[in-house]
């Protein structure tokens, strides 16, 4: 038990050091730091400050009690002076040069000792991610490294990795600092204090990472090839974000905190990362609330599938109370994003129904659009395995007995056990082919239209066998069925352009069979000829200006042309010629030779018009 | 969750386009109906808000955040009522008419700056949370007894900061928060309090995109609000006239409240045709809030917002105590003090309550806008714009 004389003097004693150090007061307590002197003046000063505490319980006069609480209050306004200036000096913004832009010109201004770089491990930027746009000519552009799951080249950025961001002696002298303000039930001032210096700590990481502030509106008035780019960025930048940044913050908040009092450190983290973290988010919302259209979906399937990665460590970061917000906004986003990129496949599917363009291609080739959305269901087969958690509906506007001329009808009974994603892909492509057929009808000719129906199917067969996971979605059984779409498109095109000029060389009619001879009719078989010249060459002079581009391809039709021609021609000459030659200008009817059909039959479907001079390799 | 809610329309949306096209005479007479009803909803709505509280109807005061929530909560069921008017069972070819395919681009416009502004007032409320944490500490200070210098010394240290944050100008934008790092040094003088308000005050409101202004917001979407006139006053343009009008307000009177980016040369006057029956109350309410702002936009404010406007009343009284304050205090001046004390604690319990709420609110509106512009925008591609893929 202390004489009170004691306890005076110890309270003096205290006081005076106190007021020593009264920031408000003109002496020299103004321009120096306790914290930044001598070590022995700092423990001077705690033990004043914890005796005057001290003396809060115990005095009862009520003159004594007001010199003590004003003692308190100066000690209160001097700690959290030196807590703010322990904090700035100790607190450098995380060095993030290696992950921002190369292209943005902000540098470092880091400050202060005690710098807390982080290792990035990677050598310069890797770009792991897929590049996928869409480019004017329908054709998508892709500069990937590797498949469409976002891998963890950044080994910093994989998993959360605090850092400590202030040493440990600074954290030593800031708990000392924080405990007793505390005690002294200056809770509040403690967390506004660090809640400013951590704020603008974090801002300034922030602004490095290159994540920019932009509004919804500005976000929409964006070209997508632009926001492309941003999201990528925005990706890298959440990454260390979420997994850096905010990690080692409330790390530094329960260093500092832990134990101090009930759920102050979380106060003080929510203070410092709320904003920023509002900030980033609200980026990923805009994009998750932008138009739809379908160039959009893989940049967003990227987001999506980002996010869901993170989303893990951002409920660990943001796990108390007062974070919920944050926690829920997070999955807000992805849910619209997953929303999103549902709603775009099922534009996209309408956009194909009714791509309404009416100029029919030249030539007969593969049409944009089919060259359009082959590429496009090849790059969703890159994203199946995002796509297949996310798909989880049939497409609803195809079915059988609809009625509706508009649409083709689809069983989808017939695709039991496949998964949604998959019917999707096969609707797809049916609507495509409802689409060309429409197309088809615009050709006058009648047989081009099987041309461009076999190109086009050909061409959408050959991408489905090009790609394992798009073979694997649209099944063999309805490749099948595409194949012999394009056996049929075949006979087709046959029918209407050779069997006429086939006609030309068959024998009824030819002989005339009298009582006493069986002979040729001389006129009929000129007839005959003089047609099939002006056929073949009608059929020759048009048809090479068609295109078949892909060779295989166009060798199969050529050689099939060849298999009917040739032998018919050539029997038909054989039967016939020599009654041709036996009458007068026999080369204004065999005009062709063997060898001239099948040197002929090669300009076919070249897509180059020939002229009109038909060289003249027959000897007569 | 309203945002995981939606996933169910994707579906739905279809079915708008499949269940069928009504018929215009059988409806008709329906149609009309409805849109007799949503407006006198709205006018009787407005009038909930404008009535003066009596002592029968105790109602909140103009501006405070219960009156806030109420007006968010009847922009909600407004908005509602909307959609159900414009979009539900209607044939999409109908919205795609003359005047609404140039009416509705205008409303999705507006849509898409009321979602900024959402944005931008909740994080105006985290700003108002901040004051009302310095108004806790004068009156955890103020509330001690005996009541001596340290207390008072820390409540004025606490006003002072309030106070000068409060009056700041928040068109302050973006200057570098770099000045926080300079203040280790110069203590806690009123220069140096100020300053730090100010540096924690751009650090919050810097969160918006750079140029980006509230009250240029605000002009923008209803600066092409027409109203519509002749036989199209009896179609759907009317109820989208009626729900922008709504949307301006409500956005109108948030940013007016609360502090958020860029409020200088907020419009105090609208266009909205006096004659118009559904819209006498909310006129009644624009004069009231506009005559407030423009008392306050002089001396330079940071919101109307009831209880702040408190907070600030109280606040100067309070530092002319500290002012004149001498220990031993007088048990009248203390009886004086303690009842602003009180009502300060008061005023920051209904701040306590309020706010996290408010915020949520917000949030919620945030969301069904959402959703609506979707459903509008899917609604309007089916009607026939589809863009054909880039070829």
């Amino acid at each position: 038990m202390e004489s009170p004389e004691n306890t005076g003097l110890e309270f003096e004693t205290a006081e005076k050091i106190i007021l020593r150090w009264d920031s408000t007061a003109y002496e020299d307590g103004r321009d120096r730091m306790i914290f930044e002197g001598d070590r022995q003046e700092v423990d001077r000063y705690l033990q004043a400050v914890d005796e005057i505490q001290r003396a809060m319980s115990s005095t009862s006069i009520s003159d004594d009690q007001n010199k003590v609480n004003s003692a308190i209050q100066v000690a209160m306004a001097r700690l959290e002076d030196e807590f703010r200036n322990i904090l700035i000096t100790h607190t450098n913004p995380i060095e993030t040069d290696s992950l921002t832009d190369p292209s943005s010109s902000v540098h470092s201004t880091s400050s202060g000792t005690g710098g807390a770089d982080f290792e990035d491990d990677t050598n310069g930027e890797e770009e792991e991610e897929e590049d996928s746009s869409m480019s004017k000519d329908g054709k998508l552009r892709r500069n990937i490294s590797g498949v469409s799951s976002v891998s963890s080249s950044y080994r910093s950025t994989s998993s959360i990795r605090e850092i400590d961001l202030i040493s440990s002696d600074a954290i030593f002298d800031l708990k000392s600092i924080a405990e007793r303000m505390i005690s002294s039930g200056y809770l509040r001032e403690c967390i506004q204090v660090y809640g400013s210096v951590r704020k603008s700590a974090v801002d300034t990481s922030f602004r490095r990472l290159g994540i920019e502030k932009l509004s919804i509106g500005d976000i929409q008035r964006l070209g997508w090839a632009q926001l492309e780019a941003k999201i990528r960025r925005w990706i890298r930048a959440a990454k260390v974000c979420i997994r850096i940044l905010f990690a080692s913050e409330k790390k530094l908040c329960e260093q500092i905190f832990d134990g101090v009092g009930t759920a102050i450190d979380d106060a003080c983290f929510m203070e410092t990362v709320k904003g920023p973290a509002i900030q980033l988010f609200n980026f990923a919302e805009a994009i998750s609330i932008s138009r739809r259209s379908p160039e959009k979906l893989f940049k967003i399937l990227d987001l999506h599938d980002a996010l869901m990665d993170l989303i893990p460590d951002i409920d660990s970061v943001f796990e108390c109370k007062s974070s919920e917000s944050i926690r829920i906004q997070a999955a807000e986003i992805l849910s619209r994003l997953a929303e999103a990129a549902r709603g775009i496949l099922s534009e996209f599917e309408n956009a194909v129904l009714r791509e309404p363009s009416k100029v029919p291609v030249p030539g007969g080739t593969i049409h944009p659009l089919t060259r359009y959305v082959m590429n496009y269901i090849s790059l969703i087969s890159d994203y199946k395995q995002i796509l297949i958690e996310l798909i989880v509906s049939k497409p609803s506007s195809g079915s059988r007995y609809s009625g509706d001329p508009s649409t083709p009808d689809m069983d989808f009974a017939e695709l039991e056990g496949k998964t949604p994603l998959a019917i999707h892909m096969i609707w797809i492509i049916v609507i495509l082919q409802f689409n060309l057929e429409g197309k088809s009808k615009l050709y006058k000719d009648a047989s081009l239209p099987h041309l461009f129906i076999m190109n086009n199917v050909h061409y959408i067969v050959q991408k489905v066998k090009g790609s394992p996971e798009l073979r694997e979605m649209i099944g063999d059984d309805y490749l099948k069925k595409l194949t012999g779409k394009l056996r049929q498109a075949a006979t087709s095109y046959q029918r209407a352009t050779w069997v006429r000029v086939l006609y030309c060389l068959r024998d009824e009619g030819l002989h005339v069979s009298g009582a006493f001879s069986s002979g040729v009719s001389k006129s009929a078989l000129r007839e005959r000829f003089k047609a099939f010249n002006a056929m073949f060459e009608e059929v020759h002079r048009t048809q090479a200006t068609w295109l078949v581009p892909d060779s295989q391809l166009r060798e199969e039709l050529r050689i099939s042309i060849s298999e009917k021609l040739i032998p018919a021609y050539r029997s038909f000459l054989g039967r016939f010629r020599s009654h041709i030659e036996s009458g007068k200008h026999p080369e204004n009817y065999i005009k062709f030779s063997v060898e001239d059909l099948e040197t002929l039959v090669l300009d076919f479907f070249e897509g180059y018009p020939v002229s009109h001079h038909l060289r003249r390799r027959s000897d007569s | 969750m309203p945002a995981t809610e939606y996933q169910g329309s994707f579906l739905g949306r279809i079915s708008i386009r499949r269940n069928q096209v009504i018929a215009m005479d059988g409806n008709h007479e329906q149609e009309l109906e409805d849109l007799e009803l949503f407006q006198k909803h709205v006018a009787d709505r407005f009038g909930e808000l404008l009535a003066q509280p009596s002592d029968e109807i105790p109602n909140d005061p103009l501006l405070s955040i219960a009156w806030l929530r109420k007006l968010l909560d009847m922009f909600l069921c407004c908005e509602a009522e909307f959609k159900a008017v414009l979009i539900m069972g209607r044939d999409p070819s109908q919205i795609s008419k003359p005047p609404l395919d140039r009416l509705l681009p205008e409303f999705l416009d507006r849509v898409v700056k009321a979602l900024d502004i959402c944005n931008a007032v909740s994080i105006g409320v985290d700003l108002v949370r901040h004051y009302q944490k310095l108004a806790e500490i004068v009156v955890s200070a103020m509330e001690q007894r005996p009541l001596g210098d340290g207390q008072v010394r820390r409540a004025k240290k606490a006003l002072t900061s309030l106070v000068a944050a409060m009056t700041l100008e928040d068109g302050s934008n973006t200057k570098s928060t770099e000045r926080t790092w300079s203040f280790g040094r110069r203590g806690s003088g009123a220069v140096a309090n100020k300053d730090r308000a100010a540096a924690q005050f751009r650090s919050l409101s810097s969160t918006m995109a750079k140029n980006w202004s509230a009250s240029k917001q605000i002009h923008a979407m209803s600066s092409n609000l027409v109203a519509p006139r002749g036989n199209e006053s009896s179609g759907l343009a009317l109820p989208v006239y009626i729900m922008s009008n709504i949307m301006v307000f409500v956005m109108w009177a948030l940013v007016a409240a609360i502090p958020c980016q860029e409020r200088n040369g907020l419009m105090t006057h609208f266009q909205v045709p006096r004659q118009l029956a559904w819209a006498q109350s909310m006129i009644g309410l624009q004069e009231k809030i506009s005559e407030e702002w423009k008392k306050k936009e002089k001396k330079g404010c940071a919101g109307l917002l009831e209880e702040m406007q408190r907070l600030e009343k109280l606040g100067q009284s309070l530092i002319e105590f500290t002012d004149s304050f001498q220990f031993p205090i007088e048990a009248e001046r203390l009886e004086e003090v303690k009842v602003q004390v009180d009502e300060l604690a008061e005023t920051c319990k209904k701040m306590e309550e309020g706010l996290v709420p408010l915020q949520l609110q917000i949030r919620e509106v945030f969301h069904r806008v959402v959703r609506s512009r979707t459903e509008v925008l899917d609604v309007l591609d089916q009607a026939g714009k589809v863009s054909a893929p880039s070829m």
